[in-house]
């Protein structure tokens, strides 16, 4: 046996065990989940929504490959070690984008999100301020929209501005849209069933199932989604009543399309960008339903991104905010 | 799926600590470890005032003896766990300061003289006796809060004008300590006659004793506590539930205010272990030389050793079979909360009560971290409600307002923050780092 003073264990701060729960495991648990959704989407929307999730899905993994190899070859080191995160983003991406749009809006998204909001910005800034998959959506949004103007470059859907929102006659028109396209009434269409739209909102009811799961299971911060939901279900209610038009209608309208639901439980609890405070999340998910609902009248339909894309930058402010009481302050644990 | 049993703690935010690496320990009967050639006693082993040497080297002393100590109240005496002869007062590796501290190297003799006791009183005449004699008992026998604070225990039993209420904390909700439960199995009469001495001193209107063990689940113990008045009270299975302050929330819903201690609201809190050691040395004069500590290694499970104060864990892990020198890390106290230690010469103190060795096939889970990924689950889990991550943040950014802003003080430094986050970021550290910038 060695002698004592030749035995040298490792030191190590405490804590010396850990609970064993991983950021791969996190994002492959959320991976699964988003897979309810998709396949919703290929059986509602046909094999077109297939091919965006897996352009989406396999540039991400291409993109995340390259980096891999030329961050390994120059530092000897990688961002990221697995594909379970970029996985998730492929995912995202491929789940938020318009089944309308073209094969290469999708790829462009998926790539944008890789390299430049995921690994350059963690990079760059040592953390995620945005959204990867919605920062590259609205960079595309406004590129596209810069050079064909507003009709042709917003999101893929330039016939959503003949609308109008702010009547009841307006209102049946756009929600008109969805009647006997699925074989539903446009109601039960928004809510279970649809082909028109972002991929991911498909079936809204699957997003809300999968979303609370993602709750309960993921511990996601559920205060974002819920105070998102409340605010727009809230105004839908309120417009319904001013306008005079079909409650039912504006509530199916308002929270079960897909760049309402999907993003909701989706994209707007996407951790590193959101805040932690309790507060923070309750303002962040109500400031999110106001300018969504607000952009949505103004037929901006998926634009809750936009409003997404600059709630993200508000998050180092509202940290600061709606903090509860720790233990010795008349804190309630 | 989180599973909810006595060796899966349900913490805040709905996650689990996993304590069945212990499963078993409380069936493994203590074994005494007999006394190391060498014993190292650090003069410091409690929260307060270091001791003075009483002895120098040179000096034959024997077992129980008084080798240090101090006219500091809040401080206590360490004493001679081996008879034999004092080889030198130096300077050796603090587990818990983490520093060099003067301690006594006594080389123990076969031929010491017999163990020194201190006076004893009589259990059955305890309303009949002086508290100001029985206090001083306290103090004379070193004893200290045996849980793992250190703090010590006369000073505590010395609040009679504020205190209405003793809890005794029979702890168990260390992952990696198993003692705390054995001791309710082999020593009941032991630590009722010390909850009773307890009681005669603070003269509380009530006695509590928090077990997060079943009903039933101790029958001698549970019929020794209805007797002597004790209420019991079981609570649920929880790691974080194990600190005094969080234990006063649960029994009572009193909040500990910041900066205050239990006793401001008008509660005591003991270990078990410090209830047994209290009755040892007020009715069998043994000063505080030893106690029950838990041994767990992959390779013998969970062991509860009866060791001396000062022991080398070299020789604990020996006498357990194991070979010193073929593990990589090796933790004293609790799994969460420990301290490790740079090689086996280092000894066990007085609040010691457990030491895990992870060899070289059981890496540190820490080591590769990642970056933070912002999901609050260490805001979730943290039981004193505050935002470590947020902490980790100001500490990064050295912005001791912030820090202060969110009560980085308040941290009682319990690791689950760390336990669960999916990064593996060791948060602990900054979260030290920051309380240390705040006091400044
Ligand atoms: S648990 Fe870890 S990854 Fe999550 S917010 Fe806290 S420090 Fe960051
Ligand atoms: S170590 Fe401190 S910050 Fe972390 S969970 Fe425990 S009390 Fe909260």
């Amino acid at each position: 046996m060695k002698h004592s003073a030749e035995v040298q264990y490792k030191m190590e701060l405490s804590p010396h065990v850990h609970s064993g729960i991983t950021k791969d495991a996190l994002m492959l648990k959320t991976f699964a989940l988003m897979c309810v959704p998709a396949v919703a989407a290929v059986f509602a929307m046909g094999t077109g929504a297939l091919v965006h999730i897996a352009l989406a899905v396999g540039t991400s993994l291409v993109c995340h490959f390259l980096v891999y190899f030329a961050e390994l070859h120059a530092t000897g080191s990688t961002s990221y070690p697995t594909p379970a995160s970029p996985l998730v983003a492929g995912m995202i991406v491929g789940l938020s984008m318009p089944i309308a749009a073209p094969y290469y809006a999708t790829a462009a998204v998926a790539a944008l999100t890789m390299l430049l909001f995921k690994w350059l910005q963690g990079r760059v800034f040592g953390r995620k301020y945005i959204n990867p998959a919605a920062a590259s959506k609205v960079l595309l949004l406004v590129t596209f929209t810069l050079l064909a103007g507003l009709s042709e470059g917003l999101l893929f859907h330039p016939h959503h501005l003949r609308l109008d929102m702010w009547t009841a006659a307006g209102f049946d028109r756009a929600i008109s849209f969805y009647d006997g396209r699925v074989g539903l009434p446009a109601i039960e269409s928004l809510i279970l069933w649809k082909d028109h739209g972002w991929i991911g909102g498909a079936s809204g009811l699957a997003v809300l199932a999968v979303g609370i799961g993602a709750v309960l299971w993921l511990k996601l911060k559920w205060r974002i989604v819920m105070s998102l939901m409340v605010v727009m279900g809230t105004l839908s209610v309120l417009m319904a009543l001013i306008t005079g038009g079909s409650l039912a209608g504006r509530l199916a309208f308002h929270l079960f399309t897909g760049s309402v639901i999907f993003m909701g439980f989706f994209m707007a609890t996407e951790p590193q960008s959101t805040p932690l405070t309790e507060g923070g999340q309750y303002v962040f998910g109500a400031a999110l339903g106001l300018g969504t609902f607000f952009l949505q009248q103004l037929n901006v339909l998926g634009g809750s991104i936009l409003v997404l894309v600059a709630l993200n930058l508000l998050t180092p402010q509202l940290d600061r905010i709606g903090m509860h009481r720790s233990y010795g302050h008349g804190g309630d644990r | 799926m989180a599973r909810r049993d006595r060796y899966h703690f349900k913490e805040a935010g709905g996650f689990v600590v996993d304590a069945t690496i212990k499963r078993g320990g409380e069936d493994a009967a203590f074994e005494i470890v007999p006394d190391p050639e060498v014993c190292v006693i650090f003069l410091k082993q409690h929260v307060g005032a270091p001791v003075q040497p009483l002895v120098g080297a040179g000096d034959t002393v024997v077992e129980g003896q008084k080798i240090g100590d101090s006219d500091e109240a809040m401080s206590v005496p360490v004493h001679a766990p081996v008879g034999g002869k004092v080889l030198r007062i130096v300077d050796a590796y603090h587990p818990v300061a983490g520093v060099p501290a003067p301690a006594v190297f006594i080389e123990r003799s076969e031929d010491a003289a017999l163990p020194v006791r201190l006076p004893a009183f009589e259990p059955g005449a305890l309303d009949d006796t002086d508290r100001s004699e029985l206090l001083a008992g306290v103090r004379e026998a070193g004893i200290v809060g045996l849980g793992g604070a250190a703090f010590p225990a006369h000073v505590k039993l010395g609040m009679r004008d504020k205190v209405t209420r003793l809890v005794i904390n029979a702890k168990e909700s260390d992952p990696n300590v198993a003692c705390d439960v054995r001791l309710k199995r082999e020593k009941p009469a032991d630590i009722v006659a010390g909850i009773q001495a307890m009681a005669r001193l603070l003269g509380p209107n009530e006695i509590v004793f928090a077990t997060r063990a079943e009903p039933g689940a101790f029958p001698e113990l549970e019929a020794r506590l209805a007797r002597a008045g004790v209420t019991v009270a079981h609570i649920r299975p929880s790691y974080s539930v194990g600190s005094d302050k969080l234990l006063v929330k649960e029994l009572f819903g009193l909040e500990v205010p910041c900066g205050s201690y239990p006793p401001d609201v008008g509660v005591v809190v003991h270990n078990v272990f410090t209830a047994y050691a209290v009755a040892r040395a007020l009715f069998a004069g043994e000063p505080l030389v030893s106690r029950g500590l838990t041994l767990i290694s992959r390779q013998t499970g969970p062991l509860n050793l009866w060791v001396k104060v000062g022991t080398p864990l070299r020789h604990v892990l020996m006498h357990a079979g194991l070979d010193p020198t073929v593990y990589d890390r090796l933790a004293i106290a609790s799994m969460l909360m420990g301290q490790s230690v740079p090689n086996p010469d280092v000894p066990t103190l007085k609040a010691t009560a457990g030491i895990c060795a992870f060899g070289p096939d059981e890496p540190s889970p820490y080591a590769k971290q990642l970056p933070c990924i912002r999901c609050g689950y260490c805001n979730l889990v943290c039981p004193v409600g505050i935002y470590p991550v947020l902490i980790m943040e100001a500490e990064k950014r050295g912005d001791v307002r912030r820090m202060k802003k969110l009560h980085a003080e308040d941290c009682i430094d319990c690791g689950l923050c760390s336990y669960v986050c999916p990064s593996a970021i060791k948060l602990t550290g900054h979260l030290r780092r920051a309380i240390r910038a705040v006091r400044q």
